[in-house]
């Protein structure tokens, strides 16, 4: 999953054991969100976007597209 | 090589996790050595009752003790850690089951002597110490 959780770490000064110490978690953990290695469980990513006053959509993305088109759904109300 | 022993060791998490980890690590050794005291003792005198009691009840009240400390440590866990334990749990378990099955096929058919139980413990212990390496590894 991308994140843009450096850059808005970046935008503030903040080093990874800033951020860390902010969220409660151990600066590895940044370290691979940022990576894109580990995704953060339901509870952090509110954390974080709390945080950065922010929704978690904008923060994170997990590269998944929606067909949202209601179109596509009308055949499955019918 | 740093990597690895770095992973080993635990480097980088928060004070509380560390401080859990190292009740978990006390722990373990004095269960391992009231074991191996607990053996010891038996292989060269013979033991009255009460000596064997209290040797049975301060090896199983260290043992739970480990194991309430360790769910503390897992419970207080930062989350990346906790799901690096668990991995390296499920594998520790995994392998056992599955070796010691295959084995014994061949321990019952005379092709391997039966199995020692001490050996158990020990590919448990080895397999949880390669997952939660190559866990720290793979999340670095």
């Amino acid at each position: 999953m991308k994140n843009r959780l450096k850059v808005l770490r970046a935008e503030r000064n903040w080093t990874q054991a800033d951020l860390a110490e902010k969220l409660d978690v151990s600066r590895q953990t940044i370290n691979a969100i940022e990576k894109g290695k580990y995704d953060p469980s339901l509870p952090l990513a509110f954390k974080v976007a709390r945080l950065f006053e922010a929704s978690i959509e904008t923060i994170f993305d997990d590269e998944v597209e929606v067909d949202s088109e209601p179109s596509s759904l009308a055949p499955l109300v019918d | 090589m740093k990597s690895i022993f770095n992973a080993l060791c635990s480097k980088g998490l928060p004070a509380r996790d560390l401080k859990n980890a190292n009740r978990v690590n006390l722990l373990a050794v004095l269960w391992a050595l009231s074991l191996l005291v607990g053996s010891l003792l038996s292989q060269y005198y013979s033991l009255s009752v009460l000596v064997i009691s209290l040797a049975f009840i301060t090896h199983t009240v260290i043992g739970i003790a480990m194991v309430f400390a360790y769910k503390r440590y897992l419970t207080e866990l930062d989350e990346m850690e906790r799901k690096i334990q668990l991995d390296a749990l499920a594998l520790s378990v995994g392998v056992t089951i599955i070796g010691f099955s295959s084995y014994s096929i061949l321990a019952k058919n005379g092709i391997l002597p039966e199995l020692n139980s001490a050996y158990l413990i020990a590919l448990m212990a080895l397999t949880y110490i390669a997952g939660i390496i190559s866990g720290r590894l793979r999340y670095s």
